[in-house]
């Protein structure tokens, strides 16, 4: 008995013996385990960066909020107990953000781990074909771009370096050659995409978008590398997209529609629209699509909504310029519209019935021009913006956000020939008469920066623009006071848990 | 190598067997029995020697080679021992005394049992007779307070609510601080077993208490283990303590017998909010001159009656038990259906259990098998502590407007969810199925030497499917005209496999015991979860249906591994994504069978091990000096190549002074113990997370149904050197009675050190991902303290019996070193996306608040006076002292018992007024309760997180109070014994608090933590702990 028993448990005990090994059942597995060994599918990594860019792009907070609401254009003001948010937006548009704020982490991880991803794919491990590198440089361009543009820096790491690998840190001047030479060798190799409504070919890299990227990347180079940019090959690389047939197009909110096809959307994100809807729309607002109406959140600063040629009224054919748009009354608003204007909402709110919309306090929804302050506000203060509509076509969360238009293209190149000495007004007047706008008689610096402002408002890049034009450290209505002038605002902080987990990396002047 | 630490533990027990020889002369003879007649399976030893017996099925033993002068010791589970000298005998008859004390005495401490008196390290165990009463759905609440330095908190008052065991303080920072717990010898796995579910646009659905599925009067007693030099025998999961239950056996009186329970409970919510009624709501307004026409709809609806109830519950158990001599059997069948207090909200449990014990060949073989099934039906209304800025169920009852109608279609609350809507048009509902089964076989090589093998299984299904229809108005989401929908199913299976040598010898004036063991286990977990968007029906269950037909359709419609599949309006078919043989994105254009306009699934399956090698040595020298060892390597397939195995050493000392004879006889019991031990915790660690692992990235439907398909990410990081958690354990402690144990109790000091914390550190950018799973170097959590109890026997006299037992634990808790700082303490509610009360940082407790400091209003503007920079306020919301109080009075037919808990030192941050409670909530057209229109706050006030928020959490509750009546019996009747009980259950509560319950845990779903670090201490409109009154009676026949 005993050794039978003996046995049986020693049998028991050699069978079961076990080397710890995990086994691939629902996911790919390293087989050294230590090292990168590549990307498993390209094409589905490519996919997934697509996904994570474009969902960073759809964010309301984050990419967003550091590009818009930290300039003239864009407020979120505390109203009641709603959006205080822990002072995150206020704190933004004021310019007091610290060095723990939440979207400037948030953006670092995002912006960098986009990097990373896109270094992978390109890796010799991961044996990309050419238009796969492609598409990576392109989004990796595209990402290592904001990091240098927001943080000053740009940490770079090998795909085969260990997690315990400090990331070296490529200078400003480094990272922009670095972007420069990456958006240089993807453009070739991209597939060409003219205008038109083709899905694939403008949600992804086409050559148009490497053309626009460089244009944008050259024209700001100066605040990277110190010396006045190549403003011919700005020149040049618009002149290539309008080469394939890309133009400003009339009917400005029909650029924004995703049904209306147009000569301007170069790329375009699937990102849903949503958040640019509602996160300015009050609670009261609605479309069928949605539930819950607004979110009561966004406005505009009352400067910029003077910047927009026309009355202080903005209803329908008020006479003010096109881009500004119009709110519906008792008598336009109708169930297509839902009540629900384009542009600038100010005044009183309308339902798609016609009735005039109220508070949550029951008293009528006007919104207001101006406001008290960052806090302290109701829910009526401040003119709300509206870009993409709730009633087109697609619906209130159609994923469609331009990133890349022509008109921006338009203007980069009217801005880069007034800096070798042309004249821009041409140019500029072609797409201000485009919009319904009085042509300039001329256009100086502040001019052209306004334009840009009317054009492409909430597409991102506000801050940029500022930035280029020296008026990112001016003066708006609720920025701290001691902020205006203060060259630190320029840069954002490296994120202080960044700073600790790579020491390479130093942190921006005045933090 | 493995294998030769293996040959040497199996050796080492044989070298000892060959030191022992024995002395003889005589054969003794006789039988044991019990007033019900021989008892089986006693123990019988010739006391100082290892001579021995069992009695058989007849209760008859024999014993040779006896001394004339011998003593001998019979012994058995339950049963008082005594001790007969032969005086030249040869047949030596005894009758047990039947001793409840005795049974409370044993302590499993893994692989084993020993004595209170015998157990060197801090070791309790909690028997039947002393369990809580009443409502009861987790066995953790059977035990709540009974045990000094144990903290048990049921985290909501919802029916199968998680709860957290807090043993000797929080040691970890990110990763579980749940004991291990351990059922009738199986080791669990600390997950989840029921799934949790996204609940579509409310939040997420948090899993059940996994171990809801054991019925709680299936337990004989619970054991715990709190400091290291006991839990070191399970190695890298016993950092955080273990707790042993073991359930009942049919041993006992011979022959069979029935036992039947039953209990009704009334439940109803203790407190709730002073919230302003439709009449004060209105003519407040009008006071503060808010247009009261367009506030008022009319209603005059008591939104907390609306959704609270007062529920019932019943519990039915019938039990059956067999001592039939070679072995007995216990059959139990177990029937409870629990109603929450707040309405759509219930717990329905069934279990069968079979325990049966068989000894064969002369006793010297024993099997026995445990085995047990469940199934438990959980319902849950829309309460989630992860909901958005639109609130839950709880929140929106406590902030809607008093005059709103309850029709659950009323679409006049600009934009705010009705608590009828929630209730009428959200559903969500989960079955979990779990079966646990052990067996083993002992076998006596020798008198001396044994050997066990041990098998269990441990297998569970569940789903769990959350649906909102198309009617429910203002959930977001895309829900309205669509509906949403998701299904989980989570399925479980660990098998477990044991072998152990146990040799055991009494000397002369000692006694040695040793054991040596392997272990393997395994854990797998699999299944897939399901979202869906665009239902073409309103009734919820055809939309549970729905998800999982189609989920099912396209499955059928796939040849082949997958990893995810889905379909929606933009993907042009439905996509496959595989990941083997090689990864691929198929799109199937038939669309035959699919409910759903949108569907996207994930599956998963992964499966961990464990393998360890374990021994203990106990060494006893004049039952005065204690001597334990123990040693466990631990090979977790979680670690990194570079730490595969983990070793735990400890060592503890026990001196039983009341047996030196410079100690008095007064001094009845003293005894001090001294131990340490290096303990791991890897419940943090997860799947698969020191290689690199690459998977199709999670998606779903958004907002207007389309779904973007996903590509390949990498899923963690390579790290090879990613271990355990450490904690370092000092422990020493006294026990101590007088007068006979009439007064007695124990006094423990404790000092933790856990270093190698694992955490999701931020990884250095650019990252694939953006947090990095390692063991933070130069890390240190310590934890404190020092524990007390104290019993004493005020009365004690034939037919009046009164005691009282007290115990008090202080804790006192300290990141002693950190690397960087953490946000954490998650705060929601509308205007408080981002917030966060707590930090994580060296020289701060865990959990501590860092918060404006609130000074209050100012008196002019109304606007709240604080600096608008968050910093640490010296409060944390660990209490720094635990206790409870109990007391049990007996006369005659008649006991009654009563329990108090409390806690002490802490504080709580209320979020429920933070987002609810304020100028501004009122002005936004939310109910307050009425003070908030007093407190001179401007309506435009923000809510910025402040002190003004953060309240002490010391309380005293009155827990548990049960009087019970054993009804008088002749003996001729059909029963053996009757006994009635009434039971009430938190009866009330002192303190300052101003929220419904000071006991708090809200914590939101992971995804939505900071930093990745639990939330405690922050109440968000958690789910009520009811009062409860049970009626119960229990009949033996």
């Amino acid at each position: 008995m005993k050794p039978v028993l003996a046995s049986a448990i020693l049998s028991l005990l050699t069978v079961s013996c076990t080397d710890l090994a995990i086994e691939e059942t629902d996911s790919i597995i390293a087989e050294g385990s230590t090292v990168f060994e590549g990307v498993a599918d390209v094409d589905a990594s490519i996919t997934n960066l697509y996904n994570d860019t474009y969902g960073q792009l759809g964010d309301q907070g984050n990419f967003f909020a550091l590009n818009e609401v930290s300039t003239d254009e864009t407020l979120v003001p505390t109203r009641g107990t709603d959006w205080g948010d822990n002072g995150i937006w206020r704190t933004l548009h004021a310019h007091t953000w610290s060095p723990t704020h939440q979207f400037v982490l948030n953006t670092w991880n995002n912006l960098n781990q986009n990097v990373l991803r896109a270094s992978q794919i390109l890796d010799p491990l991961s044996a990309p074909n050419a238009e796969q590198d492609a598409q990576a440089r392109f989004l990796r361009a595209f990402s290592m771009y904001f990091v240098l543009d927001l943080y000053g820096v740009a940490p770079f790491r090998q795909p085969t370096d260990a997690p315990d690998v400090n990331p070296s840190v490529l200078s400003a001047s480094e990272a922009y050659n670095f972007i420069v030479n990456d958006l240089e060798t993807a453009l070739p190799n991209l597939p060409m995409a003219g205008p038109g409504p083709t899905e694939e070919g403008h949600s992804r890299a086409n050559q148009a978008a490497a053309h626009f990227m460089l244009a944008k990347v050259m024209l700001n180079s100066e605040r990277y590398t110190g010396s006045q940019p190549n403003y011919q090959a700005v020149v040049d690389h618009v002149d290539a997209i309008a080469a394939e047939g890309y133009a400003l197009q009339a009917g400005y909110f029909d650029i924004f529609k995703q049904d209306v096809p147009d000569s301007e959307t170069i790329w375009y994100a699937k990102a849903g629209v949503g958040n640019r809807i509602w996160n300015g729309l009050h609670y009261n607002q609605n479309s069928p699509d949605n539930s819950g109406g607004g979110w009561n959140g966004f406005t505009t600063l009352a400067e910029f909504y003077d910047s927009f040629e026309g009355p202080e009224s903005n209803a329908l054919d008020a006479g003010q310029e096109e881009r500004r748009g119009w709110v519906p009354d008792a008598a336009s608003a109708n169930s297509e519209n839902l009540g629900i204007g384009y542009g600038f909402l100010v005044g009183q709110q309308y339902d798609e019935d016609g009735s005039i919309l109220k508070d949550r306090s029951g008293n009528p929804l006007i919104f207001t021009k101006d406001l008290p302050g960052l806090s302290g506000n109701g829910e009526a203060t401040g003119i709300r913006i509206i870009k993409y509509h709730p009633g087109d076509d697609g619906g209130s969360f159609r994923s469609h956000e331009i990133v890349f238009r022509y008109a921006d293209a338009h203007l980069m190149k009217a801005e880069a020939m007034m800096r070798m000495g042309g004249n821009a007004t041409p140019m500029v007047n072609e797409l201000r008469t485009l919009r319904g706008a009085t042509p300039l008689g001329s256009v100086s610096d502040a001019d052209l920066l306004a334009e840009r402002g009317r054009e492409l408002y909430v597409e991102f890049w506000r801050r940029n623009d500022m930035l280029r034009f020296g008026a990112f450290t001016g003066a708006w209505t609720y920025k701290n006071e001691a902020s205006i002038g203060d060259d630190k605002w320029k840069l954002y902080p490296i994120p202080v848990n960044a700073l600790l987990s790579n020491p390479n990396l130093v942190q921006n002047p005045g933090y | 190598m493995k294998n030769k630490l293996l040959t040497k533990l199996l050796l080492l027990p044989v070298v000892l067997l060959m030191s022992s020889t024995a002395f003889a002369q005589m054969t003794v003879s006789g039988t044991v029995s019990d007033a019900n007649g021989p008892v089986p399976g006693v123990n019988v030893v010739v006391q100082g020697t290892a001579n021995g017996a069992q009695t058989d099925f007849d209760g008859n033993y024999s014993i040779s080679d006896v001394a004339n002068d011998a003593t001998l010791v019979f012994s058995y589970i339950g049963y008082a021992t005594q001790e007969v000298a032969v005086g030249g005998q040869s047949t030596v008859n005894v009758t047990l005394a039947e001793d409840a004390q005795a049974l409370a005495e044993v302590v499993v401490i893994g692989y084993g049992t020993t004595t209170v008196k015998d157990a060197t390290g801090s070791v309790t165990a909690v028997t039947a007779e002393d369990f809580n009463q009443g409502v009861i759905n987790s066995p953790e609440q059977l035990i709540q307070g009974k045990t000094a330095g144990v903290q048990i908190s049921q985290s909501t008052g919802e029916p199968g609510a998680g709860i957290d065991i807090r043993i000797r303080g929080a040691a970890s920072v990110r990763s579980n601080n749940n004991p291990l717990f351990v059922v009738d010898g199986i080791p669990l796995s600390g997950g989840n077993t029921s799934a949790e579910g996204d609940a579509v646009g409310i939040g997420s659905n948090a899993a059940k208490n996994p171990l809801s599925f054991i019925n709680p009067n299936d337990i004989e007693s619970i054991s715990i283990l709190k400091d290291a030099s006991a839990a070191a025998i399970y190695g890298s999961r016993g950092a955080n303590g273990v707790v042993f239950i073991t359930t009942k056996s049919g041993k006992g009186a011979r022959g069979s017998s029935w036992e039947y329970s039953s209990s009704m409970s009334i439940a109803s919510v203790a407190k709730t909010f002073d919230l302003l009624s439709a009449e004060k709501y209105l003519s407040r307004a009008a006071d503060f001159g808010f247009n009261v026409e367009e506030r008022d709809f009319g209603d005059n609806t008591n939104w907390q009656d609306y959704i609270f109830r007062t529920s019932t519950s019943t519990n039915n158990d019938l039990a059956y038990s067999n001592n039939y001599g070679s072995g007995n059997l216990r059959a139990t069948f177990g029937y409870n259906k629990n109603f929450g207090v707040v309405e759509n909200t219930s717990l329905e449990r069934v279990t069968g259990r079979i325990n049966w014990n068989q000894r064969f060949l002369d006793d010297k073989l024993k099997i026995g098998v445990q085995s047990s099934i469940s199934r438990v039906n959980d319902e849950g209304a829309a309460t989630a502590a992860s909901a958005g800025f639109r609130g839950d169920l709880l929140g929106a009852a406590y902030s809607a407007n008093p005059t709103w109608p309850t029709s659950p279609d009323f679409d006049g609350t600009g934009g705010l969810l009705s608590p009828s809507t929630m209730l009428k048009y959200f559903q969500n509902r989960a079955n979990t199925n779990r079966m646990l089964v052990n067996v083993s076989a002992e076998y006596a090589l020798t008198s001396d030497l044994s050997a066990k093998v041990n098998i269990g299984l441990d297998e569970s299904e569940s789903t769990r499917i959350s649906t909102a229809s198309p009617n429910a108005i203002n959930f977001g989401g895309g829900v309205l005209g669509n509906g949403r929908g998701s299904l989980a199913d989570l399925n479980t299976k660990s098998e477990l496999l044991e072998a152990t040598l146990n040799y055991s010898k009494e000397f002369e004036n000692s006694s040695l015991d040793i054991l040596a063991g392997y272990s393997y286990q395994n854990f797998n977990r699999n299944g897939r979860n399901a979202n869906a968007w665009g239902f073409f029906t309103e009734d919820m269950n055809q939309m549970g249906d729905a998800i999982e037909s189609t989920a099912n359709a396209i499955e059928a419609k796939i040849t082949g591994d997958y990893q995810q599949y889905g379909f929606a309006g933009n993907t042009g078919g439905i996509f496959v994504n595989r990941l083997f043989p090689e990864p691929t994105t198929d799109i199937i254009t038939d669309l035959n069978n699919l409910a759903v306009k949108s569907i996207f699934v994930d599956t998963y399956d992964n499966t961990d091990e464990l393998q360890s090698y374990f021994g203990r040595v106990n060494y006893s020298i004049a039952d005065k000096y204690l001597l334990t060892a123990t040693m466990r390597a631990d090979g977790s397939s979680r670690f990194g190549q570079d730490n595969q195995y983990g070793y735990f050493p400890s060592g503890a000392f026990a001196w039983k002074l009341h047996n030196e004879d410079f100690v008095g006889d007064n001094v009845s019991t003293l005894k001090l113990r001294l131990g340490a031990g290096i303990t791991g915790n890897q419940e943090g660690l997860g799947y698969g997370n020191f290689t690199q692992r690459q998977r199709y990235a999670g998606g779903g439907p958004d907002d207007g149904g389309n779904i973007n398909i996903p590509g390949i990410v990498d899923v963690s990081y390579p790290n090879p050197a990613l271990k355990w958690e450490e904690t370092m354990q000092y422990a020493a402690g006294l026990d101590f009675g007088f007068n006979n144990d009439r007064l007695n109790g124990s006094v423990d000091v404790y000092r933790k050190e856990t270093s190698d914390l694992l955490f999701n550190v931020l990884a250095a950018q650019p990252s694939v991902q953006p947090f990095l799973f390692l063991n933070l170097p130069d890390s240190k959590v310590v934890n404190q303290g020092f524990e007390v109890s104290l019993g004493y026997d005020l009365i004690s006299s034939d037919d009046l019996t009164w005691n009282a037992t007290l115990n008090a634990a202080f804790n006192d808790n300290m990141v002693e070193e950190l690397q960087g700082e953490f946000d954490a303490g998650t705060i929601r509610g509308q205007g408080l996306s981002l917030a966060f009360a707590q930090k994580l940082k060296a020289g701060e407790p865990l959990f501590s608040y860092f918060l404006r400091e609130f000074e209050g209003f100012d008196p002019d503007t109304g606007q709240p006076v604080q600096s608008d920079v968050q910093d640490f306020v010296g409060k944390s919301a660990l209490p720094t002292l635990t206790g409870g109080l109990s007391t049990s009075l007996s006369y005659g037919n008649w006991t009654a018992s009563a329990y108090f808990s409390g806690q002490f030192g802490h504080y709580i941050y209320n979020n429920t007024a933070n987002a609810f409670f304020t100028a501004g909530a009122f002005r936004g057209g939310r109910n307050v309760t009425s003070d908030v229109l007093t407190a001179g706050e401007s309506f435009d006030a923000a809510a910025d997180v402040s002190t003004r928020f953060l309240e002490s959490g010391d309380f005293v509750r009155f827990q548990n109070a049960t009087v019970s009546y054993k009804v008088p019996l002749s003996g001729d009747e059909f029963f053996s014994s009757l006994v009635l009980s009434v039971t009430g259950q938190n009866l009330f509560v002192i303190t300052d608090y101003s929220g419904l319950d000071p006991e708090v845990s809200s914590s939101p779903a992971g995804g939505d933590l900071l930093n990745g670090l639990p939330v405690f201490g922050i109440d968000y409109a958690g789910y009520p702990r009811p009062r409860t009154f049970t009626f119960g009676l229990n009949a033996k026949f």
